[in-house]
């Protein structure tokens, strides 16, 4: 079923090493739309990524670093990145041995285009 | 901060929901309104009124939901300026419980639906027997509330299990 923001998440879940891409209401962490893989609690990762994100904002707003353009954790067996405007946060769960440069265009893009 | 709960079970879980959820109050009852355990509440009076409207909306919403699809919601949330609260069933072995929880932009509901699971899952799992543990309201319901609500504000005694007189508040 095609919706929206299929075309915008299927930018990013494209990118090799992917394994799902968010998008998430930053407030509530509930999910707009996603495409994930079998197996990945994507209600869980959402409101998680909403949240991580939130605070990050905060935080660089508190800083007085402006915004945050892009927040990527790297964890042993993975990437989370996300990026967010307007209340909306895109987030992208990848491989340890993704392009994390390809996958943050692609985010970009999808996020202009959502 | 720490929970306050009539029965030792259901203390785990309520305070981990409330530790990793960030939630500003957390109320645990059964649908009958008598009240199993509480977080951030400071007065008696508010943990018998807040259990009295949450038992309400529970059984209402439960109705309606009945009315319009042929089944119970078991999930309610109404998001305030400020505040927003959260009231969800529990089922466990010992009948259904009801979370109520308040929460503002500290948390999200997303993240008080993930915990809430969490929380469910481990009553489920905490829950003693129904037999062991005694009817969860009998006729005598004026005295199981304040007893309760005795315990929740350190007042008396936790009930030591299968025996539900253990608690009366002290002379």
């Amino acid at each position: 079923m095609s919706t929206p923001y299929t075309d915008a998440l299927t930018a990013v879940t494209r990118q090799r090493g992917v394994l799902g891409c968010l998008l998430v209401s930053e407030a509530d962490g509930i999910i707009v739309d996603a495409d994930v893989q079998v197996g990945i609690e994507a209600g869980v990762v959402g409101a998680l990524v909403a949240s991580l994100y939130r605070r990050a904002r905060l935080g660089t707003d508190a800083a007085g670093l402006s915004a945050v353009g892009f927040l990527q954790l790297e964890a042993e067996r993975g990437h989370v990145c996300a990026v967010g405007r307007d209340g909306l946060v895109l987030a992208t769960l990848a491989e340890p041995k993704a392009q994390i440069g390809l996958i943050r265009s692609a985010m970009l893009h999808a996020l202009e285009a959502v | 901060m720490r929970a306050y709960v009539a029965e030792a079970w259901v203390e785990a879980p309520l305070q981990r929901f409330v530790d990793d959820a960030h939630v500003q109050f957390a109320l645990l009852l059964h649908p009958s309104g008598q009240v199993l355990g509480q977080f951030g509440f400071t007065r008696a009076v508010d943990v018998m009124a807040a259990c009295a409207l949450g038992a309400a909306i529970h059984a209402s919403a439960g109705e309606l939901g009945r009315e319009l699809d042929g089944h119970p919601f078991r999930e309610l949330y109404h998001a305030g300026r400020e505040r927003q609260v959260y009231i969800a069933e529990a089922p466990t072995a010992r009948g259904a419980l009801v979370l109520l929880t308040a929460f503002d932009a500290e948390s999200s509901l997303g993240l008080v639906q993930v915990y809430f699971r969490e929380l469910r899952d481990a009553l489920r799992l905490a829950a003693p027997p129904a037999a062991e543990s005694g009817p969860a309201l009998d006729g005598n319901f004026e005295h199981d509330l304040n007893r309760s609500l005795a315990v929740l504000f350190g007042r008396a005694q936790q009930p030591v299990s299968g025996d539900p007189q253990s608690t009366r508040p002290p002379a």
